[in-house]
C-alpha cells in the first residue's frame, strides 16, 4: 500500500525515480553547497537526515502515550473472557472472535454500518466538491459565504439530535406533517429499514458537508489560476475546466477526504445512537451499527472482551474498505489520463 | 480570468446556507421562547422576548462562565498545537525523503481506522495514572497532534510546494527549519488556516470524553449543557438556549477571523 | 515535542482537580442522574459543618450515568465519593460488592422497608447501598377525557373501575369506543413493564436462572399488550421518543401507570393541559417501578465522609425534603408518616392528595420482583419485542419468537 504512488498524487514526489533512488543517501547528498566548507556540509547533512524524523516526531510520542496502550490493551482484553465489571477471566484465544462472527448482529450492524456509509459518504462528497467548486468562484460576500457552509458544525450535538429528533418524528414530525399537507402518506422514520437509514445519513450529510467543501477549495485555491486561463483559451467551458483541470490538481485532497470519510463513516455512533432515547438502534436494531454494536456488547452486556474482538475486527474491515478505495483511486487516476 | 458567478451559483449556494444555518436559527427561536409555546402546533417563525430570560436561567443552572473559559483554552490549545505538529510532520511527509518514510506514513493513517469507543477505559486508566482525571489536560494532551490533521497536510502540501522550491532554499544554504518556515509554512497557510478553524471546532463540541474525565464543577461548555438537560422532562427552550449562547462564541470567532482564514486561503495559491 | 514536554512538566505540578479546596476542606462528589432533588440538601449540608465541601454532579440521562458508572469501574479510578444507582441495574452491580463499602451501621437499622433493604444486602451481610425513593405506583389518568367518554372523573370513583388488569383494560375498550383517536394507555412498554414488575420472578429464578423463555407469566403479558395494542388500548409509541413526548400535548391517551417519579414526567411534558388527576388504585393491587440507592464505591479516598453524607441525605427528614423538592417517593419508614408528607397535595393533578395516595400505593406493595444480572438485558430485548409489534414490523407470533432467540443469545 502506497499512498504517494504516481498515480495517485500527480506532482509526486516518491513517484519520482530519482529522488526515491537518492533517499538511502541522504537527501542532502545531490545538493551543492556554495560555500562548501566540510564542517558545513556534515552539519546539513545531518540536518537533512535526522530533520524528517524531528518533524515526525511528536506524532509518533504522543501515540505512545496515548494511542499506543488502548491498542494493546484491547487487543489482550480480546483474547481473554472478560467481564466489563467483574474483570480479567481465563485465556480464551479466538473464542470471542468466532462468538462475534456468528452472532447474528454482529451481520445485520455490519449491513446497516454499510448502508448508511453509502448513503452518507457518497452524496457527501460529490455535493461537497460542487459547492466548493462554487465557491472558488469571485463572489461577493466571500468571507460570508464561505464562513456559513461551516455552520452545521459549530451546532452543539445536544441540539443536534433535539432538531433532528423534531424533524424525523414518526407521528408529529415535521417531514411528516409537511408530507401529509401536501396529501402524501407520512413515512416511518423510525421504523422502516432504509427510511431510518436515510434520516441518519441526511444527519451526517448536513453535519459534514460544508465541512468537506472547505477542505476541497482550500485545494482549490492552490490550484494555479493560469491553467485555467490556458484551458479557458483551448474553449473549455466552466464544466469542463473543472473536471480536467481542478478535479486532477486536487487529486491528493480528494483522496485526503474519500479515505478520512470513509474511516468516519464506518466508524459512524454518535447521529444513529442519538436518533432514538435508547441509543440501541430500533427495536429491530434496524439501525444499529458497528460501533453501537461495539458499545452495547461492552456497556450493556458487559461482555467486554467480544467488544474487543468486535473492535479489532471493525478495525480490518475499515482498513480493507480504505485498500479498496486506494485501488478504486488508483484505477480512476490512470483511466483519467494523467498530465 | 472571468470567473464572476450568475445567479444560478447564487441561488444554490442561498438554499445551501439556509439549510445549513436554519437549525441554528431554531435553536434560538426555541431559546427566545417560554416553553408553552413549543406545544403549538405550528411554532412561531419570529424569536421572542425570553431569551435573556432563558439564558440567565442557564447562566444559574450551571457554571457556564466557567465553561467558556475553559472551551476556549482547551480549543485554543489543541488547534494551535494540531496545526504546529501536522504542519511539520505533513511537511516531512509530503517533501522530505527519509528511510522508512512510507510505511511510517502507511501507520499513521491506520491508526484512524481505530475505533475510538473501547479506547475509553484504557485511555481512561492512562490519564488516572498521570493524574490528569479532572484537569484540562486529559483533554488538551491527547488531541495535540492527530493523524488526521498530519495525513491532511501532507495531502495539501504535497502539491502545493513545488520540490523546485525546497531544492532552491536547500542549494541557497537554507536549514531544514528554515525551509519549512520560508517555504512550506506560506504555501500550507491556507490549508493550516482550514485545520486549525476545524480542530478549534470539533474540540468546542466534543462530548464523550469530557464527560467522562471532567467533574461537574470544573465543565467546558457541552458538559455544562449536559447538566441542563438533567432531570425527568426535557426543557428545551433552557437547553436550546444554552445550546445557542454556547454557539455564540464560535460565530464570533468566525466574524473575527473569517477575514484572516479566508485572506488565508485566497493567499495560498502558489504561482507555478 | 518540546512544548509536550514542558507541559506535561506543568500538569504534574498540580493544577488537577484534587480532592481537597483551596482552604482545605475535604470535597466530596455525589453522582445523580434525573432528578434526586438533592440541590439545596447539599447547600445545607455545606453549610452545618466545615470539615467537607460536596458537589453534585448530575447526568443528563440515566444511560449516561450507568455507562459513566461502569467505564470508571472498570477502569478502577475515577468514580465520584457517592454515586446513584438505579434498581434496575441493581445486581449486575450487586455481583461486584467489593467494590462498594459496606455501609451497615446500627443508626440506619429499620430505616427503610425491609425490601428496600434486603435488595441491597448481599449473602454474607454487607449492607452496600442506602435506599433513596421507591416508586410505588398508581394510576394517572386525564379526567377531562373521562368525561368525553361518559365514565366517572372523581378520584375515588375511578378507583373503583381498576381493581384487576381486566379490569383495567375492559374499562379502556370502552373508552376507546368512545373517543376515537385517543389511546388509552400511554404505551405498550409502560404497561408490560409495570405488569412484569408484578411477577415475583419474571426473567430469572432466585438463583438467576434465566426463565423468560419458558416462564408463562411473561408469556401471558406479552400477549395481553400485544392484543390491547391490536384492539388500540396503546398508542403504540415507545416511552420516552420524541413522538410520545409529543403525545401529551395531543390527547394521545387518557390513563399511565405512574410510579412517584413519573408524576414530575407528566407534569413537565403535559405542561399547560388542564384535567390530569391521580386514583389511589393499582390494577393487581400493588407495585414499584424504579427507585435507588446511595453507594460509597471502595476506590473513593474518603470514604468514611461519603458514608456520613449518605447516612444524612438518606435520613427520613432528607428525603421528605427531597419529595417536597422533585416528587422522589421516600423510601425510609419514617418519612412515610411525616406529615410533611402525607399532607402534600399536587396542584398540577387537580389538588389530589398525592402524598398520602403514594404512601398508601407503597404500603399495598406485596414484595419487590426479583431483578438479577440479566435482568435489565432480557428486559430491553422483552420491550423490543412488543416496540415491533406496534411498529408492524413483526406480528405478535414472530417477535416472541425473535424474542426467545434473544434470550436465547443473552444465555
Amino acid at each position: 500500500m502506497t499512498l504517494d504512488s504516481p498515480a495517485v498524487s500527480p506532482v509526486g514526489d516518491g513517484g519520482d525515480p530519482e529522488r526515491v533512488t537518492a533517499a538511502p543517501a541522504g537527501a542532502g547528498s545531490p545538493l551543492r553547497g556554495r560555500r562548501p566548507s566540510p564542517w558545513r556540509r556534515r552539519l546539513s547533512r545531518w540536518d537533512a537526515r535526522l530533520s524528517p524524523y524531528l518533524y515526525i516526531s511528536p506524532f509518533f510520542l504522543l501515540f505512545l502515550l496515548v494511542g499506543m496502550f488502548p491498542l494493546l490493551y484491547t487487543a489482550f482484553v480480546s483474547v481473554h473472557e472478560w467481564s466489563l465489571l467483574g474483570g480479567q477471566g481465563d485465556y480464551a484465544g479466538l473464542d470471542n472472535y468466532r462468538r462475534v462472527l456468528e452472532d447474528r448482529y454482529f451481520w445485520n450492524a455490519l449491513r446497516n454500518t454499510v448502508s448508511i456509509f453509502l448513503l452518507s459518504s457518497v452524496p457527501q462528497v460529490l455535493i461537497a466538491l460542487v459547492l466548493a467548486g462554487l465557491l472558488d468562484t469571485q463572489l461577493r460576500g466571500r468571507t460570508l459565504w464561505r464562513m456559513s457552509v461551516l455552520v452545521p458544525f459549530v451546532v452543539a450535538p445536544a441540539a443536534v439530535a433535539l432538531i433532528f429528533g423534531n424533524v424525523f418524528g414518526d407521528r408529529y414530525g415535521l417531514v411528516n406533517e409537511a408530507l401529509q399537507a401536501i396529501g402524501l402518506s407520512p413515512i416511518a422514520w423510525h421504523v422502516d429499514t432504509l427510511a431510518s437509514h436515510v434520516a441518519i445519513a441526511s444527519m451526517v450529510n448536513w453535519r459534514w458537508t460544508g465541512y468537506n467543501a472547505l477542505i476541497f477549495l482550500a485545494a482549490m485555491q492552490a490550484v494555479p489560476r493560469e491553467l485555467y486561463e490556458s484551458a479557458s483559451l483551448d474553449g473549455a467551458g466552466r464544466v469542463r475546466q473543472f473536471v480536467s483541470v481542478t478535479l486532477p490538481m486536487i487529486r491528493p485532497t480528494l483522496l485526503f477526504v474519500i479515505i478520512t470519510s470513509t474511516i468516519g463513516g464506518l466508524q459512524i455512533f454518535a447521529e444513529p445512537r442519538l436518533f432514538d432515547t435508547q441509543g440501541l438502534g430500533g427495536s429491530d436494531r434496524q439501525y444499529q451499527t458497528m460501533t453501537m454494536y461495539l458499545w452495547e456488547l461492552g456497556w450493556r452486556v458487559r461482555d467486554l472482551g467480544m467488544a474487543s474482538a468486535v473492535a479489532w475486527l471493525l478495525f480490518l474491515i475499515i482498513v480493507l474498505f480504505a485498500l479498496v478505495n486506494l485501488l478504486i483511486s488508483r484505477r480512476v487516476g490512470t483511466l483519467g489520463g494523467r498530465r | 480570468m472571468n470567473r464572476r458567478p450568475g445567479f444560478l451559483v447564487y441561488g444554490l449556494l442561498t438554499a445551501f446556507v439556509l439549510g445549513s444555518c436554519a437549525p441554528l436559527y431554531w435553536s434560538f427561536l426555541v431559546g427566545s421562547h417560554s416553553r408553552e409555546v413549543l406545544t403549538e402546533r405550528v411554532p412561531p417563525l419570529l424569536p421572542g422576548g425570553h431569551f435573556l430570560d432563558n439564558a440567565q436561567r442557564a447562566f444559574d443552572a450551571v457554571p457556564f462562565w466557567k465553561a467558556l473559559g475553559n472551551s476556549l483554552l482547551v480549543s485554543t490549545t489543541v488547534a494551535t498545537s494540531v496545526v504546529l505538529f501536522s504542519t511539520l510532520a505533513g511537511f516531512a511527509f509530503a517533501k522530505l525523503a527519509f528511510k522508512g518514510r512510507t510505511p511510517l506514513l502507511v501507520f499513521v493513517v491506520a491508526t484512524l481506522a481505530v475505533p475510538t469507543q473501547l479506547g475509553v477505559i484504557p485511555l481512561f486508566i492512562v490519564m488516572a495514572e498521570l493524574g490528569w482525571v479532572g484537569s484540562m489536560w486529559a483533554l488538551i494532551v491527547p488531541g495535540m497532534v492527530t493523524a488526521f490533521g498530519v495525513f491532511f497536510m501532507r495531502q495539501y502540501l504535497v502539491d502545493a510546494v513545488p520540490d523546485e522550491l525546497i531544492e532552491a532554499a536547500r542549494v541557497d544554504g537554507c536549514s531544514m527549519l528554515r525551509t519549512f518556515w520560508n517555504v512550506a509554512v506560506p504555501a500550507a497557510r491556507p490549508a493550516a488556516a482550514i485545520l486549525w478553524l476545524f480542530t478549534f471546532m470539533a474540540t468546542w463540541t466534543d462530548f464523550f470524553w469530557p464527560l467522562i474525565v471532567l467533574p461537574a464543577s470544573n465543565p467546558t461548555v457541552q458538559i455544562a449543557l449536559q447538566q441542563l438537560q438533567s432531570g425527568y422532562y426535557v426543557d428545551y427552550s433552557l437547553v436550546l438556549a444554552g445550546a445557542a449562547i454556547s454557539t455564540l462564541p464560535l460565530l464570533a470567532l468566525f466574524v473575527l477571523t473569517g477575514r484572516q482564514l479566508v485572506a488565508g486561503i485566497m493567499q495560498g495559491a502558489v504561482k507555478g | 515535542m518540546a512544548l509536550t514536554l514542558t507541559m506535561t512538566a506543568a500538569a504534574c505540578g498540580g493544577d488537577s482537580e484534587g480532592a481537597t479546596t483551596e482552604d482545605g476542606k475535604i470535597k466530596l462528589t455525589v453522582a445523580t442522574f434525573n432528578e434526586f432533588g438533592y440541590e439545596e440538601l447539599i447547600e445545607e449540608y455545606n453549610a452545618m459543618q466545615d470539615e467537607v465541601v460536596v458537589e453534585q454532579k448530575k447526568a443528563g440521562t440515566a444511560n449516561e450515568h450507568q455507562d459513566n458508572l461502569y467505564t470508571k469501574l472498570a477502569a478502577g479510578s475515577g468514580l465520584s465519593d457517592i454515586e446513584a444507582i438505579e434498581v434496575d441495574w441493581w445486581s449486575a452491580l450487586m455481583e461486584q460488592s467489593d467494590a462498594f463499602v459496606d455501609l451497615s451501621d446500627p443508626e440506619v437499622e429499620g430505616r427503610w422497608l425491609d425490601w428496600k433493604t434486603e435488595a441491597a444486602t448481599t449473602p454474607d451481610g454487607a449492607l452496600i447501598g442506602y435506599g433513596t425513593d421507591i416508586g410505588p405506583e398508581a394510576i394517572c389518568y386525564r379526567s377531562d377525557l373521562f368525561k368525553k367518554a361518559g365514565m366517572p372523573t372523581d378520584r375515588d370513583e375511578v378507583a373503583k373501575l381498576f381493581g384487576t388488569w381486566d379490569d383495567y383494560f375492559e374499562a379502556g375498550r370502552e373508552f376507546v369506543d368512545k373517543v376515537p383517536g385517543t389511546a388509552w394507555y400511554d404505551s405498550s412498554g409502560g404497561t408490560a413493564q409495570a405488569m412484569i414488575n408484578q411477577v415475583e420472578y419474571s426473567f430469572e429464578e432466585e438463583d438467576n436462572t434465566v426463565i423468560a423463555a419458558d416462564n408463562p407469566e411473561v408469556k401471558e403479558v406479552f400477549e395481553t399488550v400485544t392484543t390491547n395494542a391490536a384492539d388500540g388500548l396503546s398508542t403504540g409509541l415507545t416511552q420516552w421518543s420524541e413522538d410520545w413526548t409529543a403525545s401529551f400535548q395531543n390527547d394521545g391517551f387518557a390513563t399511565m401507570a405512574c410510579p412517584g417519579w413519573m408524576l414530575g414526567v407528566i407534569e413537565g411534558n403535559a405542561d399547560g393541559i388542564e384535567g390530569w388527576d391521580i386514583a389511589n388504585v393499582f390494577p393487581g393491587g400493588g407495585g414499584n417501578w424504579g427507585g435507588s440507592y446511595l453507594t460509597v464505591p471502595a476506590q473513593g479516598e474518603h470514604t468514611e465522609k461519603a458514608k456520613e453524607l449518605a447516612k444524612w441525605l438518606t435520613a427520613p427528614e432528607q428525603q421528605v425534603k427531597a419529595f417536597e423538592a422533585k416528587g422522589t417517593f421516600p423510601s425510609q419508614v419514617e418519612a412515610l408518616e411525616d406529615p410533611a408528607l402525607t399532607g402534600s397535595t399536587s396542584a398540577f393533578f387537580n389538588d389530589a392528595p398525592t402524598g398520602e395516595i403514594l404512601a398508601d400505593r407503597a404500603e399495598a406493595v406485596p414484595f419487590i420482583a426479583h431483578k438479577g444480572p440479566k435482568f435489565a438485558d432480557i428486559n430491553t430485548a422483552f420491550q423490543q419485542a412488543i416496540q415491533r409489534v406496534d411498529e408492524g414490523k413483526e406480528s405478535a407470533d414472530e417477535a416472541w419468537q425473535s424474542f426467545l432467540a434473544d434470550v436465547e443469545r443473552l444465555g
